[in-house]
């Protein structure tokens, strides 16, 4: 049968009168089927842009809300008064922010106005908790909230533009994702991208804090502190590469990269065992001033433990004097995986200094250190010069609430928000059996931070 | 037969409210020593065999603290006049002689705040890091908790990795791919909230091979991790 005959005898067969019948049911279900799925992703879209504008709207009202906030701010005279309302625009601001981050538009294009919520925040908690101390603002801080506020006035009306266009319609929020960032862009160009302050303030506890020790996360100061020593080139810095992982076990070691950006500037290695398989590597990060090591990791699989938290502790603290690392304590332990995670903080003259911190991670199985990381050590320690308290141990523990049991007490140096170091007395008690941790203020008396710990299996948490 | 399609239907919402119920706050608050719901370990079977061989419990010796431990333990509490809670606490554990748990009774006080978040960060890495190597793996972790702690980024975990147009393996559903549980993503998410940052504070990442904004080349590359392009 040729192709012209099949065809005809398509269309014959077509032509019956049932066929026909047949073929209309089937478009129609085809149809109805289409509508519906048509219908389904209409209002799918709907329900996404109805959270989209709920976000916006939303966003817009905290921003208002701001800059009212701050413009009280700057009229009210009293400390306390001026505190909590700094407070709430700190509360505001953040409100703002986390509706920004919603929004279906591109990040480099918000990035400014999210800096801006930011340091808004971040400015109105830092001058809440010094006029909550009745200090009022200077005349400095007085200008930088009058700024702030010319910027927040600013940014509130471009805003006020943008929700009438997209109230009245001739905006939707596919076609601002799409190709209406100018408009966006236009806002946040208006906005400042320098820095007002600096305080790195997260709003939500992580885990990071939780495991990471209380006081890991503080911020990394501009001049690192521990990174001494001369500048090494690349060559030389494997010495210490070697030094840290032993000159028996290593088999080969590639030089990988090399960073000359931040504070502290690294090269980094790729390193391969003896006896191992090609795809066991532990990469590091050595710093350029000094070999020190940044940070280490190896992806050893660890299949078993077979050494409890004590031996491990124990291991841990032999690496770290074996390695020039003396007079560290450990503090907090996260068991995962078959390995312990164990922080160890610096202890001068019985003053346990936590932002000196290093992490260790031991594998239980064998003992091997198969993670290091020296962040926090490298960029605050180095010798201080411990003070005399000025207030003794018993008027301290009288600034303690009563209810709290104190069952031991020490001397320590913790890190604030604000890139400084202070000197408190540490008590840990229990209350409503619930182990607590106080930090008072070893010169004013001020209680200065409150721990919670959670004893798991996997390990000794903070909160 | 409509009334048997009520009564699955029925059945099925009272499950899923259970297990609502099961996940929320609602027990898992209390920080007092001892066993509770959602309990693991062989602590539980222990647990779940005395009462099974005291005919308190019927169900298989799982070592997990489920519903049906739970009611156990609230029949053994009933009939011995301790506090109906179901939960088993130092006193409810004392007198079914498991001292040894009772002492150390630290199983059930801390519900793993971080658990969720982890979990999240591992999706994450797995969905957009599979295929790379394991320092990668926690390098694109480390980005994510890095934008956290940036003031133009969102501030938490969820909102910078659900951030519109962040990440494609978001937008393209990629995070919702199944670990593998040989995977290494899972550690690798580890060590990144355990602070291991091979980035040194990069906020940004690409592919070269696939990158399609023209943008991100603007930014300076500090570091070349596997396939990938890391930058502030």
């Amino acid at each position: 049968m040729s192709f012209r005959e099949k065809l005809l005898d398509l269309k014959r067969r077509l032509s019956d009168r049932k066929m026909y019948s047949i073929v209309i049911a089937v478009i129609g279900a085809i149809s109805i089927w289409g509508l519906y799925q048509y219908k389904h992703a209409a209002n799918l879209r709907q329900e996404l842009d109805n959270q989209y504008n709920r976000s916006f709207y939303d966003m817009v009202g905290y921003v208002n809300n701001v800059e009212t906030l701050l413009t009280k701010a700057l009229i009210t005279s009293s400390p306390t008064k001026t505190a909590s309302i700094l407070q709430e625009a700190w509360r505001q601001a953040n409100l703002a922010q986390t509706n920004l981050g919603q929004l279906p538009v591109s990040q480099p294009v918000l990035a400014n106005t999210s800096k801006f919520l930011t340091q808004v925040g971040d400015l109105a908690y830092s001058l809440n908790n010094q006029n909550m101390q009745g200090k009022p603002l200077t005349s400095q801080e007085y200008k930088t909230v009058q700024q702030l506020q010319g910027f927040a006035t600013s940014l509130g009306n471009s805003l006020n533009d943008l929700q009438n266009q997209l109230a009245g319609g001739r905006l939707r929020w596919n076609e601002l994702a799409n190709k209406g960032t100018p408009l966006f862009q236009k806002t946040s160009q208006q906005l400042p991208g320098k820095e007002f302050e600096n305080i790195d303030k997260t709003f939500q506890q992580y885990p990071t804090l939780i495991y990471d020790g209380p006081f890991s996360d503080h911020l990394v100061t501009a001049e690192p502190r521990g990174v001494t020593g001369n500048e090494l080139n690349s060559e030389q810095a494997k010495q210490s590469v070697i030094n840290f992982l032993g000159a028996d076990r290593i088999r080969a070691i590639t030089d990988t990269n090399r960073n000359d950006t931040g504070p502290i500037k690294t090269y980094s290695y790729s390193v391969t065992f003896k006896n191992a398989p090609d795809d066991q590597v532990a990469t590091m990060d050595i710093t350029q001033k000094g070999g020190h090591v940044f940070w280490m990791l190896n992806n050893r699989p660890v299949p078993n433990a077979t050494m409890n938290i004590d031996q491990a502790k124990a291991t841990g603290k032999k690496f770290l004097e074996d390695h020039g690392y003396k007079g560290m304590v450990d503090t907090y332990y996260l068991k995962e995986d078959n390995t312990a995670t164990i922080n160890y903080a610096y202890q001068q003259n019985n003053v346990t200094i936590y932002p000196d911190l290093i992490k260790v991670k031991v594998a239980l199985d064998n003992g091997e250190i198969v993670g290091f990381e020296a962040r926090s050590y490298l960029s605050a320690h180095t010798t201080r010069t411990i003070p005399k308290p000025k207030i003794t141990e018993q008027q301290a523990r009288a600034k303690i609430n009563p209810n709290i049991q104190v069952g031991s007490s020490g001397m320590a140096i913790i890190p604030t928000d604000y890139k400084t170091e202070i000197f408190t007395y540490e008590f840990k008690g229990r209350m409503n059996d619930r182990d607590i941790i106080v930090y008072i203020n070893a010169e004013s008396g001020k209680e200065e931070n409150v721990l919670m710990i959670v004893n798991t299996p996997n390990g000794v948490l903070t909160m | 037969m409509k009334k048997l399609k009520r009564i699955i239907l029925l059945v099925i919402i009272l499950s899923l409210s259970i297990t609502v119920f099961n996940d929320g706050s609602f027990f898992v608050t209390s920080i007092s020593p001892g066993l509770g719901l959602n309990s693991a370990g062989k602590d539980v079977e222990e647990l779940q065999q005395r009462l099974k061989n005291w005919g308190y419990y019927h169900g298989d010796i799982d070592g997990f603290y489920g519903w049906d431990t739970f009611l156990a333990v609230r029949d053994f509490q009933k009939r011995y006049t301790i506090g109906e809670d179901g939960i088993a606490s130092k006193d409810t554990l004392l007198a079914m002689g498991l001292t040894k748990i009772a002492e150390k009774g630290s199983a059930y006080a801390a519900p793993h705040k971080g658990a969720g978040n982890e979990q999240l960060l591992a999706r994450a890495i797995n969905g957009e890091a599979r295929g790379e190597p394991y320092v990668g793996q926690v390098a694109v972790g480390a980005v994510i908790l890095n934008r956290t702690r940036d003031p133009k980024f969102p501030k938490t975990i969820a909102g910078v990795i659900y951030q519109p147009r962040a990440f494609t393996a978001v937008a393209d559903g990629q995070i919702n791919v199944p670990i593998d549980p040989k995977s290494t993503v899972v550690k690798a998410a580890r060590d990144a909230l355990n602070g291991w940052d091979p980035t040194n504070g990069c906020i940004y990442y690409w592919n070269p091979a696939t990158a399609t904004s023209k943008w991100i080349w603007s930014r300076k590359i500090i570091k070349k991790i596997g396939k990938h392009n890391f930058g502030k």
